[in-house]
């Protein structure tokens, strides 16, 4: 945890005509860290996410990742890097497409130079891609989803589809992955399945994580740090046994 | 969709060799078949072009257009100025009527592809109306209503040696064999990664975003590509008729592909093959009963729709893996 933090966000804001979402929101996640972000229904979690990944833009502040200045980006201008990705709180897949392809599709931006060579039918882009089959099978396995590997991905259950998502964005070997409600519409077998995956890829491939969670016991047992937003502000910051004892995160639950 | 991928995977043994009976077929066609079926084949080998076009956008990419008939016009008129006017051989107008309909799609696409799902499909059905309207107006060089008439038949001059491609026959191998290299890059076109990209896009566009895929230059780029496929197929179809007018640019033309590809099976290159033999015979079929055939035609669609919703490339699939099952 040492050093400059992987992504560190300052005065972030965004407006959407008189309504601040998100209003002015400093947050860093440091390097190999677990970092939980919690908070009422509309406070402005999935907001703030979207304006760091570039699905939305900033009205205001600033959001560097690795150092680098990368506020306004688009999504795919983000992802394309392959440093930091993000899941959705609805999850999708590419339904009618099998795991393996689903996994493919997620990796080849990152082993392709440009578009064109994406066109390319040669021996280099048949290697690239048997590469990536190979990652993607790696992948399945240990996402424990080897059985199912050749099923439509649509086809499966809500829990699956989320450990296939989780398995995509492992692809191109991320520094930091955000999720959205990681956990929301799971069975609790499969609660703990992402759980292992997510301290998995943490401590195996050093990747740092920033998660929207509304389950909290699942917050404390990953996080060693939360943030909580209420009304599109920074409310508390501190380890989980901290903030379940504060008043103002209390009050702001229970609509106070 | 799916039942034809899953089962076109098993049955990849099978494919080679009947694709090869069929060009085989296809070679022979003109030793059994009079001058009027062979003509309805060419036809349907001439719209085969632009419906892998709107196949490529809408079965891969998930982009419903109803512009084919604009590039298709717009490449039946590139060849026929350039005949008319130049004298150019067939192959330069071919080549022309590809390169100026993909480049002018570019344009076009920047626009039109920054709308939504409805009004894309608006526009780009403006582009037809648009474009019939250009060739009604500008008399001095489409001579209006009148037409371009006496388009050359297809003539190849390659240094010294030079020839002509008359009568049906003739024509239709030239048609056959375009039609079988089109299909080819096709088929390499949707095998390639970037294939894989553009079904990412059909299926979720954000989800395709957040894996680095710029599907705003896919999306472009396959416009271009499908627009360049129409004006390939137009110009065919300019020097084979030997006659464009205004009516080359028809709402019936993007109608016509759209049910080739939708009927035949939007996502397999089987099923458009398959499709725009079948629809366009079938329109040529019922000019026996000429009173009757708009009325069967509706009622052929309205069954397929119902017994058929995703055209008939399941079937061939079933169909196939029906044989593999007897081997």
């Amino acid at each position: 945890m040492s050093g400059l933090p992987i992504l560190d966000i300052s005065g972030l804001c965004k407006s959407y005509g008189a309504v601040r979402a998100v209003d002015g929101v400093d947050l860093h996640v440091g390097r190999g860290e677990i970092c939980g972000l919690i908070g009422p229904n509309g406070s402005g979690k999935s907001t703030f996410f979207d304006c760091v990944t570039g699905l939305a833009r900033p009205s205001a502040g600033a959001v560097k990742l690795d150092g680098q200045d990368i506020t306004g980006w688009s999504l795919n201008d983000i992802a394309r890097e392959g440093r930091m990705l993000r899941s959705f709180q609805k999850t999708v897949v590419f339904s009618t497409l099998d795991i393996e392809e689903n996994l493919v599709i997620a990796g080849q931006m990152f082993t392709f130079p440009g578009i064109l060579s994406t066109f390319g039918i040669g021996a280099a882009a048949r290697n690239r891609v048997a590469a990536l089959r190979e990652r993607a099978r790696e992948l399945i396995q240990i996402a424990g989803l080897w059985d199912v590997r050749f099923q439509p991905a649509g086809k499966l259950s809500g829990g699956q589809q989320k450990l296939i998502q989780f398995a995509s964005m492992m692809m191109p070997e991320p520094k930091l992955i955000l999720l959205d409600e990681p956990m929301a519409g799971i069975n609790p077998k499969l609660i703990e399945r992402v759980v292992d995956s997510i301290r998995l890829a943490n401590t195996s491939f050093g990747v740092s994580f920033l998660i929207i969670e509304h389950n909290i016991d699942v917050v404390t047992s990953l996080c060693k740090r939360v943030v909580v937003l209420d009304q599109g502000r920074k409310l508390a910051e501190g380890t989980p046994g901290e903030i379940v004892q504060n008043q103002a995160v209390r009050e702001a639950y229970l609509g106070g | 969709m799916t039942t034809a991928e899953s089962s076109a995977a098993t049955g990849r043994d099978l494919r080679i060799p009947f694709g090869l009976a069929l060009m085989a077929l296809a070679c022979l066609a003109p030793l059994f078949l009079g001058n009027y079926p062979l003509h309805a084949i060419i036809i349907a080998l001439i719209f085969l072009l632009p419906a892998h076009g709107l196949n490529l956008l809408l079965g891969y990419t998930g982009l419903l257009s109803l512009a084919q008939a604009a590039f298709f016009g717009i490449g039946a008129y590139v060849s026929a100025l350039l005949a008319v006017h130049f004298g150019t051989p067939f192959y330069l107008n071919f080549l022309a009527a590809g390169l100026v309909t993909g480049a002018v799609a570019l344009p076009l696409g920047i626009p039109a592809l920054r709308l939504r799902s409805t009004s894309f499909v608006m526009c780009t059905l403006g582009f037809v109306i648009i474009g019939q309207a250009i060739a009604k107006n500008w008399i001095s060089l489409t001579r209006g209503d009148m037409g371009l008439a006496a388009i050359p038949k297809p003539y190849f001059a390659l240094g010294p040696a030079s020839f002509t491609v008359s009568g049906t026959v003739g024509f239709y191998y030239l048609v056959l064999v375009i039609a079988i290299l089109a299909t080819f890059a096709v088929y390499l076109i949707v095998r390639s990664p970037a294939g894989r990209n553009m079904v990412a896009i059909r299926e979720n566009e954000t989800l395709a975003e957040s894996v680095g895929i710029p599907t705003w230059h896919y999306k472009l780029a396959v416009f271009m590509i499908s627009a360049a496929l129409a004006g390939l197929g137009g110009s065919l179809y300019a020097h084979y008729l030997t006659v464009v007018s205004p009516l080359t640019f028809q709402m019936y033309y993007s109608t016509t592909m759209l049910i080739i590809v939708l009927g035949g099976g939007a996502g397999t290159i089987s099923g458009v093959i398959f499709g725009s033999l079948l629809f366009v015979g079938l329109t040529e079929a019922l000019r026996v009963a000429p009173e009757l055939r708009m009325i069967a035609y509706g009622f052929f669609l309205l069954g397929l729709v119902f017994w058929f919703p995703n055209g008939f490339a399941p079937l061939i699939g079933r169909f196939s893996s029906f044989l593999e099952k007897r081997k």
